[in-house]
């Protein structure tokens, strides 16, 4: 018996090392592919290394120790302050201000970014025309590359693209776990409509205006990026909305409610993002013969994606963005991953290794790049006394 | 003819800036397609009524007031921030359909329970009053007819010209099994209002500075 408990441990820690194998070997050919041309550098050697452990430690502890969350959680939060730094300090290398120029705008030197998509569907189909400013193909982050992998994504993932994709989720859920308990525990259920909502206003607006109301509007991202030259009192109403935004949805709301505000009550790529999770193959199901009804899992949805009907019924809502943390937090083991069609009772972790693999990729895709370009910048910082060249 | 020819070929236009309030209110009310229709009606009604109200305004002022570019933005501005009240209190009181005008003061909460057409008419009423370029092209061509009845009948036919691309829309009442669309619509109203207000807000700043 006793022989038999001891096998457990060293059987899951093989298990573990054979799952991690083959993301080992992915994430060396990544790796390598975005250093390539910069190898012998110290300066690029170290953050490469750094990266590279980093990531490959976070999955393998995924797989050893079953949970989700906590570890994507670290690479989802490193992602997006990596994100800010190189962002920022690329600006200020290639422009020298973090504010967006008419004469930047019309070069098309605006990146693209996965937030604008739903704002440029219809004026595309009417017009034939993307209305951002940005380059369709070439340069860093065209509208051609943003969009292959954002499908890749939508078809991978679903609405999972915003707790494995998006590189801006990451400030957010750090900010929403500073605290231990929430000082601000009940939202009224209209306002998780309120995505919907912001999507329908902003796609009919981009539609009837052929400019992204939102981008100029609302995206509260924008504080930490890149934003209009304050020229008009136009562009300062619209700065002072998006810092607002940015204050109250990304770092004081989280702070106080424990939850991913931005995302949950807010974000129209999120409530957009949500429709996906009808195409795609993977969903967080619960388990009615195992649940409790402690609704744990509700407390703890980061994105307002469990209540009480959802639970009863099962499943989560269409907003659930498969971070997992219900699936780690449920003491009954009820919350687990799923591919649909197949029975939601009996074994769970194959679902689980199924989305688990193309999940962690897309982080790795998206994140790892940011990552060691921010090791980068730090590394500068500490050598040169600059974070940029 | 001419009237006719100018509202169907600018009528997409007319639809875009009308559709981004018509759409959330259907929502919002989510009624199914047939009660989607006599809802349709009063608005394009309380449009016309706009629609015939400027026509006698373009007539009567149009060589004094209005082609001055201050009082077109108090006109338009006043408009768009009564507008915007609308849909605020709409989209974001007591989200139960009706129930919305619970929280309106005294009169105006017996008017809206007894006659709900009010807020459809009112709704179309003053997005009709909106400075879209269809509507500023027919008001400088109605500003120079020679009579009212001119002016009226320039308008009227314009409107029916641009009414046309209207006629789809009842259709969101496929989804009004969705309840949570209700909900959905109303917000959306909501954040239009606020959107409203901020164009009513900026252009009566510009008019009022410039009396």
């Amino acid at each position: 018996m006793s022989r038999e408990i001891s096998a457990r441990p060293r059987r899951r820690l093989g298990k573990a090392i054979l799952v991690s194998l083959p993301f080992l070997l992915l994430s060396t050919m990544m790796l390598m592919g975005a250093s390539a041309g910069s190898q012998g550098n110290t300066l690029f050697l170290v953050p490469f290394l750094v990266t590279f452990a980093f990531i490959n430690v976070l999955f393998f502890m995924m797989m050893y120790t079953g949970k989700t969350d906590r570890y994507r959680a670290v690479f989802f939060i490193t992602m997006a302050v990596g994100f800010v730094i190189t962002f920022i300090a690329n600006l200020l290398e290639v422009r020298g201000s973090m504010a967006l120029s008419a004469a930047n705008m019309v070069r098309g030197e605006t990146p693209f970014c996965h937030m604008v998509i739903p704002m440029t569907l219809i004026p595309a189909a009417l017009t034939r025309t993307i209305i951002f400013p940005g380059r369709i193909l070439g340069g860093f982050a065209d509208v051609a590359t943003m969009f292959t992998l954002w499908i890749g994504a939508s078809l991978a993932l679903g609405r999972g693209f915003c707790s494995w994709g998006c590189f801006f989720g990451g400030l957010e859920d750090g900010f929403s776990r500073i605290r231990r308990k929430p000082v601000l525990r009940r939202i009224a259920e209209k306002w998780t409509y309120l995505p919907y909502a912001v999507l329908i206003v902003v796609v009919a607006l981009a539609a009837l205006s052929l400019s992204p109301t939102y981008c100029e509007w609302l995206c509260p991202f924008k504080t930490v990026t890149e934003f209009a030259a304050v020229t008009s009192f136009k562009v300062a109403v619209q700065t002072a909305m998006f810092v607002s935004l940015f204050i109250g949805l990304v770092v004081v709301l989280p702070v106080m409610t424990k939850k991913r505000t931005q995302c949950g009550l807010f974000c129209p790529m999120g409530a957009f993002q949500s429709l996906t999770n009808k195409v795609n193959a993977f969903e967080v199901r619960i388990d009615r013969e195992k649940c409790n009804d402690c609704m744990r899992c509700v407390g703890v949805c980061p994105t307002y994606s469990i209540d009480k009907a959802s639970v009863s019924k099962g499943v989560t809502r269409i907003s659930c963005t498969k971070c997992g943390k219900c699936v780690d937090e449920c003491p009954s083991g009820a919350v687990s991953y799923h591919v649909k069609g197949t029975p939601v009772t009996g074994r769970t972790g194959g679902a689980r290794m199924l989305f688990l693999y193309p999940g962690f990729i897309f982080l790795a895709v998206f994140g790892s790049g940011m990552i060691q370009g921010a090791l980068y910048r730090l590394l500068l910082l500490l050598t040169t006394g600059s974070m940029i060249k | 003819m001419e009237p006719l020819l100018l509202g169907l070929s600018n009528g997409t236009i007319c639809l875009a800036y009308c559709a981004p309030v018509l759409v959330p209110f259907f929502l919002g009310e989510g009624a199914g397609t047939r009660r989607n229709i006599p809802l349709l009606l009063e608005f394009l009604l309380g449009r016309l009524i706009g629609y015939l109200v400027f026509a006698v305004l373009a007539w009567m002022l149009g060589l004094l007031l209005l082609p001055t570019l201050v009082w077109h933005q108090v006109i338009f501005g006043g408009a768009y921030l009564l507008l915007a009240i609308l849909l605020v209190v709409y989209g974001f009181s007591n989200l139960k359909s009706r129930c919305s005008w619970e929280s309106a003061p005294g009169r105006l909460k017996t008017l809206l329970l007894r006659w709900p057409a009010a807020v459809p008419l009112a709704l179309g009423l003053l997005t009709g009053l909106n400075l879209c370029p269809p509507f500023l092209l027919a008001m400088t061509r109605a500003a120079a007819t020679p009579g009212i009845l001119h002016s009226v009948r320039f308008f009227v036919l314009f409107f029916v010209g641009t009414s046309i691309y209207f006629l789809p829309i009842p259709l969101v009442g496929a989804f009004s099994s969705l309840k949570s669309l209700q909900v959905v619509g109303r917000l959306a109203c909501g954040i239009m209002g606020v959107y409203y207000s901020y164009l009513g807000i900026v252009m009566l700043h510009g008019g009022v500075g410039h009396l």
